[in-house]
């Protein structure tokens, strides 16, 4: 009987007592967020309002995820060896996860895999997974290139010259997107001419430099940063060739709407951004994420750049 | 099914019987107690997240309604905006003579923060006036603009357009703002004439971001939005993901939905949607809460409830133990004072305080109990009664035939002169007689019961003409001590009758007192012709059959004697018989050493 009154009083005390830790000591859900991480971003862009776009929705998305970004931009824009040792030192310091924007795959293979062994290691722009990188957040880049190549066909004829912007050297996704544009071009009769800032050269010098000795009926650039700056040349003087590229800036929009530039391959840049914080963050957090991420593109020409969807590609909503 | 519910009735039955009062007490109290605080409590639960529910949905509703109170002050002001620039500016101008820019500018400039621009344009398209930024695109065609149409084709109206990036100017910087477009249709006055035209008025969008955001209907993770009547976002805290497709809102849904509040599944996520309709513009505001946050304050307040109901539970088997332990308290002191009774204990206390049954239960058992005291006091009386009557009967058997024998010798010796003989004889007589009386004590000393046997063997010598010689012996100490009366005579007569009447010469009989431990032995030997084993068994044995008839004694003496010892000082003593044929008889009585002390005890307890 003692047993069963003991048992009878300490079963609702017992319970009791759970009741009140749930009550006074219960997780608060909304309190439940995931442990800061710190992430790295070493980009290989050195101009800051090319990836302004890029930027914020890597900020959005730091904000929602937890996670604090360290910015790195090398000083030379193409710098392997600078990225690598970047990476070094971020691995060092004891980074979770690191955002890459390659600049050249053949170049960073080994110490991308290195660094992917002790932290999660995302790569945008250029897909990296075959090279020992946890995921990607790119572009069809072969993709894009044919769609400039297939609008620069209608921009010169038959027996004209392409003129392509290698602004990027190495081997990276602005580079597959150029050599798929002149596949396309090539295939179609074109002739295709490069131009490849030399040491200390600046694009527009490049450009003209090759402007001056070739007659080119349209120039492609691969990415924002050469685009913006051949724009800038198309504004400068007159007879500049038709100018077709890839990337969406402020100013590549206003270019656009000027006719300086005749249609662009445009992505979303903020998606960029929030999906390339977002994969590295999942896969640091061991969470179920999509490890490479192929982002759709619209290309754009100055007599739809105002359609709604294209608005809220090309300008993004600033508060 | 009929099966199970027998067995477990059954099963039910079976533990109830094994179960106390106070088990089944405090179990259906608690029982019941329970079932009705637990139906209370879930009465209670319900009605107070009824009035929970409703308090949510009334403080979204004012937050939305204040909300809603800011942003048509705010819409207000930019059409006081446009208001003035109509009225003070545009009717006071002839557009022949004046320029409209500079006082278009200095409202503006008062402006600055909720105003993108202002601009004026004629029924053409054509632009006349315009702040901060005065070129037009070329690309752009103000007339097939969807707010300039709208302010021409609905001229009483000013018109509010959804978001939109404003790409009329050209901005040195690249800028390009989104904005929500107030239109309205003007009448330009031209060198005195009157001609059609529209006011647009640019409003940023970070003066509704200003209003509308950090507001939460919930206090938690919800959030407001803002919609026109065609479900378009006006304003979003995530505008730009759901813009860069990361994220989708369900606006078209909500913009079917009438003021108050709704609940909605979306993603998999339960929401409460509170609306308000922004007057004039037909615009929505949607507040949005989560339900998993309301299912959060669910769940502490069933938390809640549980603790109280457990609370009160344990309040309640604590005060039903007490209860019916003291309900039962009467109960179980009766019931160990029947165990008690049970155990065997005389003086039991049956004087039970408490209820009026249980008072009553407990006289009636002690009235019982008295009775059956008194009942097995007079059967043990009885029995005691028939024992002495017995024991009476046995004692009286033994003088009579004795008597007459002696009487009948005096007589034959008195005849042939023998007087001598003859007054020894009756000496000896009333001397036996005087110690077989002994005032009617039972219990004699050792002394007087060997003289006793002393007078009986001078008879007897007399009566057998000396055929027999006597001694009688007593260890020092022995002869003080005390016996039941006439035990050692008819061992006397039997060793005379079957002994010495058939003894091969002189016979003789051995009388011996003395002690063996705490007993005394009383020890009458023999010379005659002794008897057979089992003649001996048969002869203590008090349901064998007497000696052979004709016999002088037959046997009676020795289970008289036997069974008076056993009957007096119980089973461990008696008579123990040792003969062999040819061999004598030897006869002893073990009685225990009793002082005068224990004889008067004896004797106390033999006259109750």
């Amino acid at each position: 009987m003692k047993r069963k009154i003991f048992l009878q009083l300490l079963l609702p005390v017992a319970g009791l007592g759970v009741l009140f830790l749930l009550l006074a000591f219960s997780p608060n859900q909304n309190a439940a967020r995931p442990a800061l991480l710190e992430m790295s971003v070493i980009l290989r862009e050195s101009d800051p309002a090319v990836l302004r776009t890029t930027r914020q929705g890597m900020e959005q998305a730091a904000a929602d995820l937890n996670v604090e970004l360290r910015v790195l931009i090398s000083e030379q824009s193409q710098g392997a060896e600078e990225q690598a040792a970047l990476l070094r030192g971020e691995l060092e310091r004891g980074a979770g996860a690191i955002l890459l924007w390659p600049s050249d795959r053949a170049a960073l293979a080994r110490s991308v895999a290195e660094a992917a062994e002790r932290a999660v290691v995302v790569t945008v722009e250029t897909d990296m997974t075959d090279l020992g990188a946890d995921g990607s957040v790119t572009l069809d880049n072969e993709a894009v290139g044919k769609a400039l190549g297939n609008a620069a066909l209608n921009g010169v004829g038959p027996e004209g010259t392409v003129l392509l912007l290698d602004a990027v050297p190495g081997d990276n996704g602005v580079t597959r997107r150029r050599k798929a544009a002149e596949e396309v071009l090539r295939a179609e009769g074109r002739k295709v001419i490069s131009c490849r800032p030399g040491e200390g050269e600046t694009v527009e010098e490049a450009l003209k430099r090759v402007l001056d000795r070739e007659e080119a009926g349209v120039v492609l650039a691969f990415e924002a940063a050469s685009l913006e700056r051949a724009a800038e040349l198309a504004r400068t003087g007159r007879g500049f060739p038709l100018l077709y590229g890839a990337g969406s800036t402020s100013s590549i929009a206003a270019a656009l709407e000027q006719g300086y530039i005749t249609a662009i391959a445009a992505k979303n840049e903020f998606t960029v951004g929030y999906l390339a914080v977002e994969t590295a963050a999942g896969l640091a957090r061991k969470e179920t994420v999509e490890r490479k991420t192929i982002l759709p593109f619209l290309l754009i020409r100055q007599e739809s750049m105002y359609e709604p969807e294209h608005q809220k590609l090309l300008f993004p909503v600033t508060k | 099914m009929g099966t199970y519910i027998e067995a477990l009735t059954k099963r039910w039955q079976s533990r109830y019987r094994r179960s106390s009062i106070q088990v089944i007490l405090s179990l259906s109290f608690t029982g019941v107690a329970v079932v009705g605080m637990v139906l209370m409590g879930l009465a209670l639960f319900l009605r107070f997240s009824s009035a929970v529910n409703d308090q949510r949905a009334e403080s979204s509703q004012r937050v939305l309604a204040q909300v809603n109170l800011n942003l048509d002050s705010y819409l207000r002001s930019m059409m006081r905006v446009s208001d003035a620039v109509y009225y003070q500016i545009i009717k006071d101008t002839d557009l022949a003579e004046d320029d409209l820019t500079d006082r278009l500018d200095l409202l503006y400039e008062g402006n600055r923060e909720m105003i993108t621009s202002i601009a004026v344009f004629s029924e053409s398209g054509k632009r006349i006036s315009s702040v901060p930024l005065s070129t037009l695109k070329d690309s752009v065609a103000p007339e097939r603009e969807e707010w300039f149409c709208k302010a021409m084709e609905q001229i009483e109206n000013l018109h509010f357009s959804t978001p939109h990036v404003q790409n009329l100017f050209t901005d040195p910087d690249y800028q390009y703002h989104w904005v929500v477009s107030l239109s309205r249709q003007v009448e330009l006055t031209r060198k005195g004439s009157i001609e059609s035209g529209v006011l647009l008025v640019d409003m940023s969008f970070g003066g509704i971001e200003r209003i509308c955001r950090d507001v939460s209907p919930d206090g938690e993770q919800g959030y407001l939005y803002l919609i026109d009547d065609q479900g378009e976002i006006i304003y979003h805290p995530r505008q730009q993901l759901i813009y860069a497709g990361l994220l989708e809102e369900n606006n078209l849904e909500a913009a079917r939905y009438t003021d108050g509040s709704h609940r909605e599944t979306f993603q998999g996520q339960r929401r409460q949607i509170t609306v308000k309709t922004v007057g004039y513009t037909g615009w929505k505001l949607i507040g949005v809460a989560p339900m998993r946050n309301l299912w959060n304050s669910y769940g502490q307040m069933i938390l809640f409830f549980l603790m109280i109901v457990l609370f009160s539970v344990l309040l309640l088997v604590w005060v039903d133990l007490r209860l019916s332990e003291w309900i039962t308290a009467p109960v179980k002191r009766l019931d160990r004072a029947v165990k008690e009774l049970e155990a065997g204990r005389e003086r039991v206390e049956f004087s039970i305080q408490g209820p009026y049954e249980v008072e009553h239960l407990s006289h009636s058992i002690q009235s019982m109990v008295s009775t059956m005291r008194h009942l097995m006091e007079d059967i043990i009386q009885q029995e005691e009664q028939k024992r002495r009557s017995e024991l009476e009967v046995l004692q009286s058997q033994i003088n009579p035939h004795f008597l007459y024998n002696t009487l009948d010798s005096v007589v034959w010796m008195t005849e042939n002169g023998r007087t001598e003989d003859a007054v020894t004889m009756l000496t000896a007589l009333a001397r036996f007689f005087r110690i077989s009386l002994s005032r009617g004590n039972g219990m004699i000393p050792i002394a007087d019961e060997l003289e006793h046997a002393r007078h009986y063997l001078t008879i007897q010598k007399m009566r057998y003409k000396n055929q027999f010689s006597a001694e009688i012996r007593a260890e020092e100490g022995v002869e003080s001590l005390y016996t039941i009366k006439l035990i050692v005579q008819p061992i006397l007569e039997n060793a005379i009758y079957h002994g010495m009447a058939y003894a091969d010469g002189e016979g003789i009989i051995s009388i011996r007192a003395f002690r063996e431990g705490e007993d005394v032995i009383l020890e009458v030997t023999d010379n005659g012709p002794g008897m057979p084993e089992e003649v001996v068994e048969r002869l203590l044995d008090p349901g064998g059959p007497p000696a052979a008839q004709g016999a002088k004694g037959s046997g009676i003496g020795f289970r008289n004697v036997h069974q008076r010892v056993r009957l007096t000082f119980g089973p461990a003593y008696g008579l123990t018989i040792l003969s062999e044929p040819d061999d004598g008889t030897r006869v002893r009585i073990r009685i225990p050493a009793l002082d005068e002390e224990g004889a008067k005890r004896h004797q106390k307890e033999e006259k109750p």
